[in-house]
Formats: C-alpha cells, structure tokens, sequence
C-alpha cells in the first residue's frame, strides 16, 4: 500500500529540480576572491562540478539559458541578503561562512519543498500521516520536529556563534534515519562534517583544510592520513603560543584535542591516526614544564618529523624490501584497492628487475586500485586491472595476494578495505591448485589491541549516496570531461575519478541523474549500504610483513605490546 | 648444526686477536658467511650463527661495565665464557626435552616417527628408560626409512636413526620399520607422530627431512597427533611461504629427457673439465669435507650424485602441527613467533 502511493509521489520532486541548481549557483561568485590554497582548490572543484551538472541539467530541465540565468541571478540575490547578515571577520572565515551559508539556504529550501509535497501528498491520501516508510518507528512528526529545530540554527547562526558539529547538515541525518541498514545501525553516527562552518574559533586553519581533504577523500589511505595529520599538528604546535596562567603541558593537549575532536567529525580517526594522536601527547606530557615554550615546541616538532620518519617512511621502505625478497621470477601478483606499501613493494621488485605481472582488484566507489594501475603502469610492470566482481578469473593464475591493510586487530586480523576478505578469501579457498600465500604489508603504527570478531561492530559508513552514480554511462562519450583524467584503466569508469564530486552531486542532484538509483531516499524498502572497512579472519593470512620483520598474524599481538612499550 | 656453528664461532672469537667491538662483528659476519656458503643446506647452521650474533650485539648494547664504555678485554673474556656457557646449555636441552616429551608417550601407545633425529631419540630413549629396567611404559614404535625398497636395514647405505633403532630395540621396545610409502598405510596403526626438525621458522612450521611434510600431511588427514621436537636454539628467523620458498637450491624435482641422462652419464668423466654446473659442485666438494669434520655432514653427496641426497628437506606447515616440543616448554606452532620476537627484540 505504501508503494503504490510512493509511485505517485516520486514524480513530483522533479519540479525542484531547476531551483536546487540555481540555488548552488551562487557559490561561483565569492570564489574569485583570493583564497588559502586548499579551500580555493576545494571550490573549484565544487564550482567544476556545479558547472558540469549544470550542463547536465539543462536538457533535462528546459533547455532554455535564459531562464537559466534568470534563476541563477534568482538564486544569487537571495543568498547575497543572507550575506549580508554575518559580519565578515576575516576572508577566510567570511567564505566558509558563505559556503556554508549557501549550503544550508539550498538544504532548506529543498527540504522546505520536499516537505511541502509530501504533506501534500499525505493530505491528498489522508489516511498516512507520513509518505515515507516508516522503519525503526521514525514518524513524520519526528522530521518535522528536526527541521525547526534546524531552522532555528540556521538564523542564529554567525561567526560568534559557532554550531555544534554535524548540526549544519541536520538534514541528512533526518533522512539517514530513515535509511539506515538495520544491522549496521549502531555505525551511523553524525553524518561526515560538509563544510568548515560551525568549527571552533580554536581549530588552525591547516586542520580545518586537512579534515576537508580527509572528508572528500583527497587525503586517503591509512598512512597518508596519518602523515598528513602529523604534519597538520606540526603546523598547530608551531604557531601555537600558551596561554597566560598554564603550562604547555596541560594546554597544548587540550588544545590538539579540539583539532582532534573536528578531525573525527570529518571522518572518523583511522587507527594510524589514533596510534599517532596517541603517542604525540605521551610526549607531549613528558616535557618538563620548566623548559622554555620555545624549545618544547622544537622538541615536539622534532619528536613529529622523527616519528613520520621512524613509523612510516623508513617502515615502509623496510617493509617494501622485505616484501620485494617475497616476489620471484613469473609470479603473478594479486591485490586489491590501492595501498601506497603494496605500490612502493612492487615497484622495489621491479626495480631488481624481477619478472612478475600485476593484476589489480578494484571496487566501487572509492576506485583506489587506479592510482595504483597507473603508477605501476608507469614504472612499466604489466599491469591488468579488473574489478572485484572479476576476482574469480584475476585469481585464476594468481600465485601470490599482497595486501595493505588499514590496521592489524589484536587477534591477528586483517582490517582493510572492504572486499579485501572476499579477495584473501578466494585466493585461500581456490579450488583445482596449491593455496596461493596472502601477504598483508603493515607498518606496525596500524596495529591495534582491540579485537575485532567480525565486520559489524567495528565499522565505518560512508555516505550512501557515494554508491549512486552521478552520471549515466552514455555520459562518457557525450560531454567533454574536464577534470576526470583517468585513462589508463577500464573504458567506461572516467566517471568515478573525483568521489568528491561524484557526492557531492548526489548530494544536491540526486533527483535529476539519471540512475536508476538515484530516488533511492524516497523510493519505499530501498536502503544503500557504503560500508568501508572488512575484516579478513586470521586463517586467511600468511604473513604479516612488518618493519620489525615478517610475523605470522598470531603475533601481531606480542608486536604490538613491544612497539608501543618500547 | 647450530651448536656446531656456535662451537665454531666461539673458537674463532678465542683465536683471532680482535681489539674492538666493530671489529669482531666484522670478522663474525665474513666468518659466518663463510659457513653457510660452505654447505649445501645452511638453515639449521643459520639459526645458530644468527643466534650467536645476536647474543653478541644485545651484550654489547648493555649498559655498565661489559657495554660500549667498558673494558673490550673484559668483554671479550665476558663472550667467550658465556658462549661456552652457551653451548653447554644447548647440549643439555636434549634432556630437558626428553623430560617434557616423555610425558606424551603413553602406556600401550604406537608412535610413528622418522628420520635421525638425535632428540627425537633421546626422547624415546628416555620413555623407555623410565623407572629403568626393561620398559615401564609399554609402547611400539614404527620406524620410516627413506628407502622404497625393502625395510632400509637391509640395504646398503646405513640409514639414519638405524641406530635409535637398534638401542632402542635392545631397551625392549618393539619397533617396526617401514619405507615411505607406507606412511598411509601403516599410520592406522599408530597413536601420534614425533618427529624432529632441523630448523623451526617464525610461522611456527618445521624445515625438516624430505618426507616429514607428507607424514604430517597424512597425520593431518587421519586425524592423529604430530608433534615436532625440537631444541630453541634451532628457531630460525626465516619465513617461507611454501615449498619452493626455502632459501636453498635442492635439486629434487629434475625434468630430464633421455638426452639429457646421456650427457648427464659423460660428465663424471670430464669433471675437471669447464662445465659450469659441475664446476659449481667442485666448488662445493672441498669446503664440504672441511665443514665434514665439525658437523658430521654426509660429505659423499656430490660424488654419490645419482643417489637420492640424505640432506634434502622439505617444509612443514604449522596448520599440521599439534605442538612444539622444546626445553621451554611444550608450545603450539602460534607460539614460536612470540619465542622467536622475544629472542631478536
């Protein structure tokens, strides 16, 4: 019953289509001011991609510039009067506040539509009080009840008064709730932070552009992250200065924790991350408070590049030499997504003029593997590239599985990108042969006590609509495609280049594309999963090759203990 | 092997007139070189040079008198002693095994074992030797020869363990000899398998005598017991990933063609000659003999060429083995890793 009722309302949102875009509009105009690097970039990729959509649009919509344009300007003169409002208290602050600003008036006003239709169509059924599904008991009172409440933020919302983090897209987590997976529930939290609104006064402006790049996936991977985040922190220890009446000591840590605490609210902490955060405020409490502000910083600062050098750089070369013993003439060498370890082995093997072939394992939607492609590709190793539903014919000559990990779990288990288990799996179960050794390359930073039994109470979600694709298939050959350069992999994936927009687009479009999924909200007993992470079980794995040296997983355990007491 | 390798080392230390730390390091290092390239198979002689090497480098990194700052004299004094200290506690952990592993050996119980493993013997030895007198613990044993043809007492070339065989047959312990192929056959009949190893690797799998790794295989299969007995100081920091991932060349697999068995038969002949191959055998033969002597190597391998080759070993999953046995107490293969961390960090 609710179905066919839906059916009927689906239609009608395609009404608000023209005026979502012309709202996004605007956010060309305060982009010709001069900027910090990072957000410049991030605006232009966002203007890009609001250009292509509205290429995208105006077939669909009327095909009429004028009237484009006629919105457009529409659109620009209602967000200049809530410009107008906010006391401008630096460039850089008055843009975010201006993106943000924007984003919000755009979610509200669509959510104001959509909100519309559907009590409309509800007074038109009159018997249902809400058009949605109703799972997990969620009513349609409840959404009205977030919206005000989100209304209300919206006005009071300045500079001076900063917002709680993940109150600026309340909209989402409305219709998150509604589309949770049921046993994945426990993992929703806040949505992923959009926009550098809202955050503390306190947070430097180099963490404020790191948690953006983390968030879009610019910055992805365990260890960049982790490096990144190091090197951010660097930035803030550098200009930090203590506070009257404290020590640096007992401030600066309460200081980072703020940084730290915007950071997770982009995406959460990757276990590197946590084992770095970690071990910088050990030794950050270990500075004695006699010793000059000056010299603690350097110390901290040394003790940074020491660790990044120590943990990561120095680890992975080690890793990557050990690892490259592992790989003989002939092999053929099976991975999955792009770890910069597993790359930097390969390409040390390749170095010793070893003679193996690739094959690389993909999946949607973060496209990890085609980096990795490339950058093999480059170094001239024969490379074949095929997504993960080809596992069964990638592994088919497979002699050898390496993989990267984003943390090993206290009871030997391999955490990683999801789909990693299915690739150490089928390498382990293949039937007719020898079992073909995986190999997990690991820098010790990502190994972590906690212990993970299965995938689903550890976790991270992404955002759901990262799985619908944005643009059709014909779109491949029909517009010119500026910013997605990806060539060397399979014909038919350009479009998955930039996650970043791809999401974003999703975000504000995602009624207008042409996926068949792209009402997925509002279509009834439809729910999209984008789960990140899996966990391989222990039996699965081979070897673990550390910078300490080449384990078995049954020891990541004793490992661990030692890196962290030593 | 590795006592060998250490007792060799040892000695070396006393005779060469070394007067400082990097010195000694040096000379260990191009010594220990030497050995492996000297014999044909160097992971059980690895495990004991690594070892010794090791001991060397955390006695040094020591603070106080016998660390960087102190006397070298004293140290060297300090190294050799303890080395000797060394090497008597390896030779005395073969008892100290028997004495864990004898509990495994039950009353009325059939063991499969193989190969010459001298603390595999020991520790039969000592299960029979119970409470000495004529056996106390009733059990039989079935012996493996690597001889497809006839029972291996008969044939020619001694196997190894034919004397475990016979001191064991003269403590009243019934024991039957089989040849290899009649693992399957024969492993019906027994209780568990011990078996000895020549080196164990991190993973916790055993590096031991060709034809361990099918017993365990046919263990596995059958449901029964296999245990490995092996002394600590033969852990090896080693990693292979299967059988062909062992750091030795062993010929054991030869594709041949007829063509190849005629020039094969013509080049005893013109050995002194320049082919490369067997060039790299001579090279091989001297250094043998000389390695002969301290380790009591079956030095005839590279005249006997034809013959199947004593010193070939294969690979042991640790997936196939119950427990370690070892003088520190009786461990599963998980638990090698951890022995192995905490010797090398």
């Amino acid at each position: 019953m609710a179905n066919s009722t839906q059916t009927e309302v689906i239609p009608a949102p395609t009404n608000s289509a023209p005026v979502a875009v012309a709202e996004s509009m605007p956010v060309q105009e305060p982009e010709s001011k001069p900027l910090p690097q990072q957000q410049q970039q991030k605006q232009q990729k966002q203007q890009k991609q609001q250009q292509r959509q509205q290429r995208q649009q105006t077939p669909q919509s009327s095909g009429d510039p004028k009237k484009m344009n006629g919105e457009v300007k529409l659109g620009k003169v209602e967000v200049v009067t809530e410009d107008a409002v906010i006391p401008p208290s630096g460039p850089e602050k008055l843009t975010n506040a201006e993106i943000k600003k924007k984003a919000k008036a755009e979610k509200a006003a669509r959510r104001a539509k959509e909100r519309q239709e559907k009590e409309k169509a509800a007074a038109a059924l009159g018997a249902q009080p809400s058009p949605q599904p109703t799972k997990k008991g969620q009513s349609g009172g409840g959404k009205d009840s977030g919206s005000t409440q989100k209304g209300q933020k919206h006005g009071a919302a300045g500079p001076g008064a900063p917002l709680r983090p993940g109150s600026a897209s309340a909209t989402d987590v409305k219709k998150r709730e509604d589309k949770n997976v049921a046993v994945f529930g426990h993992l929703y939290g806040h949505p992923r932070r959009s926009t550098i609104a809202g955050a503390g006064k306190e947070i430097h402006p180099a963490v404020l552009a790191l948690g953006l790049q983390i968030r879009d996936y610019v910055i992805c991977g365990s260890n960049a992250r982790c490096v990144a985040t190091l090197l951010a922190f660097k930035r803030v220890i550098e200009s930090y200065t203590t506070p009257l009446g404290t020590s640096l000591t007992r401030h600066l840590t309460t200081h980072l924790s703020h940084q730290i605490t915007y950071l997770s609210t982009c995406r959460p902490l990757s276990i590197s991350q946590g084992n770095a955060i970690r071990a910088l405020k050990l030794s950050i409490s270990s500075i004695d408070p006699s010793v000059p502000e000056v010299t603690s910083k350097s110390t901290l600062c040394d003790f940074i590049d020491c660790f990044i050098r120590e943990k990561i750089t120095v680890a992975d070369q080690v890793i990557a030499s050990s690892a490259a013993q592992k790989i003989q003439d002939g092999d053929v060498i099976v991975t999955f997504a792009g770890s910069s370890i597993v790359n930097q082995t390969l390409l040390t093997a390749h170095k010793q003029n070893k003679k193996f072939r690739v094959s690389i394992i993909d999946s949607r939607p973060l496209f990890e593997g085609k980096n990795l492609a490339r950058s093999l590709a480059n170094a001239g190793l024969e490379v074949q590239y095929s997504l993960i539903h080809g596992i069964s014919h990638a592994i088919k000559d497979a002699t050898k599985v390496f993989l990267g990990a984003h943390a090993m779990t206290g009871n030997g288990r391999l955490y990683s990108r999801v789909g990693t288990a299915l690739v150490a799996m089928s390498a382990k179960e293949r039937s007719g042969g020898i079992e073909i050794p995986v190999i997990v390359c690991c820098e010790t930073v990502k190994f972590t006590d906690r212990v993970a039994l299965d995938s689903i109470v550890v976790n991270e979600i992404a955002d759901a609509d990262e799985l619908v694709t944005s643009q059709p298939p014909q779109q491949v050959t029909g517009l010119p495609d500026s910013d997605s350069p990806s060539k060397e992999a399979t014909p038919g994936s350009k479009t998955s280049n930039s996650n970043v927009t791809d999401a974003f687009a999703s975000l504000s479009l995602s009624r207008s594309s042409i996926s068949p999924l792209r009402n997925w909200r509002d279509t009834p007993n439809l729910q999209l999963l984008n789960i990140m992470y899996d966990v391989t079980p222990a039996e699965y794995v081979d070897m673990v090759i550390t910078e300490m040296g080449s384990l078995p997983p049954s020891a990541v355990p004793v490992v661990h203990r030692m890196s962290t007491n030593s | 092997m590795p006592i060998a390798a250490i007792e060799a080392l040892v000695l070396l230390l006393t005779h060469s007139p070394s007067s400082t730390i990097s010195e000694t390091l040096d000379l260990l290092a191009t010594h220990t070189a030497h050995l492996k390239k000297s014999i044909s198979n160097p992971i059980g002689l690895s495990a004991g040079t690594d070892l010794f090497q090791r001991y060397l480098i955390t006695t040094l990194q020591r603070p106080g008198q016998l660390g960087p700052a102190g006397d070298f004299n004293a140290i060297r004094a300090h190294l050799l002693s303890n080395g000797r200290l060394f090497i008597q506690r390896a030779k005395e952990s073969r008892h100290k095994i028997a004495a864990f592993g004898r509990d495994f050996v039950r009353d009325g119980s059939t063991i499969l074992t193989n190969g010459g493993s001298r603390v595999v013997s020991a520790l039969l030895q000592k299960a029979a030797d119970e409470k000495s007198g004529p056996s106390a613990v009733r059990f039989r044993i079935i012996y493996v020869f690597p001889f497809v043809n006839g029972d291996g007492e008969n044939s020619p070339i001694e196997p190894e363990g034919i004397e475990t065989v016979r001191a064991l047959r003269a403590r009243g312990v019934p024991v039957a000899t089989i040849p290899e192929s009649a693992v399957a056959y024969s492993l019906g009949k027994a209780d568990m398998v011990i078996v000895g190893a020549e080196g164990v690797v991190e993973n916790g799998g055993i590096v031991s005598r060709m034809g361990t790794y099918q017993i365990g295989l046919l263990a596995k299969a059958m449901g029964k017991p296999f245990y490995v007995v092996a002394e600590s100081h033969k852990f090896v920091r080693l990693y292979p990933l299967g059988q062909y991932d062992l750091p030795i060349d062993q010929r054991v697999i030869d594709f041949k063609t007829e063509e190849d068995i005629a020039t094969e038969t013509v080049q005893p002949v013109n050995e002194s000659g320049g082919n490369p191959r067997s060039s790299v055998e001579l090279n091989l033969v001297p250094e043998e003999r000389k390695s002969a002597d301290r380790s009591s190597l079956n030095g005839d391998s590279g005249e006997n060429a034809r013959a199947v080759r004593h010193d070939v070993v294969d690979f042991t999953p640790p997936h196939l083995i119950s427990a370690l046995i070892t003088e520190s107490g009786v461990l599963t293969p998980s638990a090698v890793s951890e022995e192995l961390i905490k010797i090398w960090f």
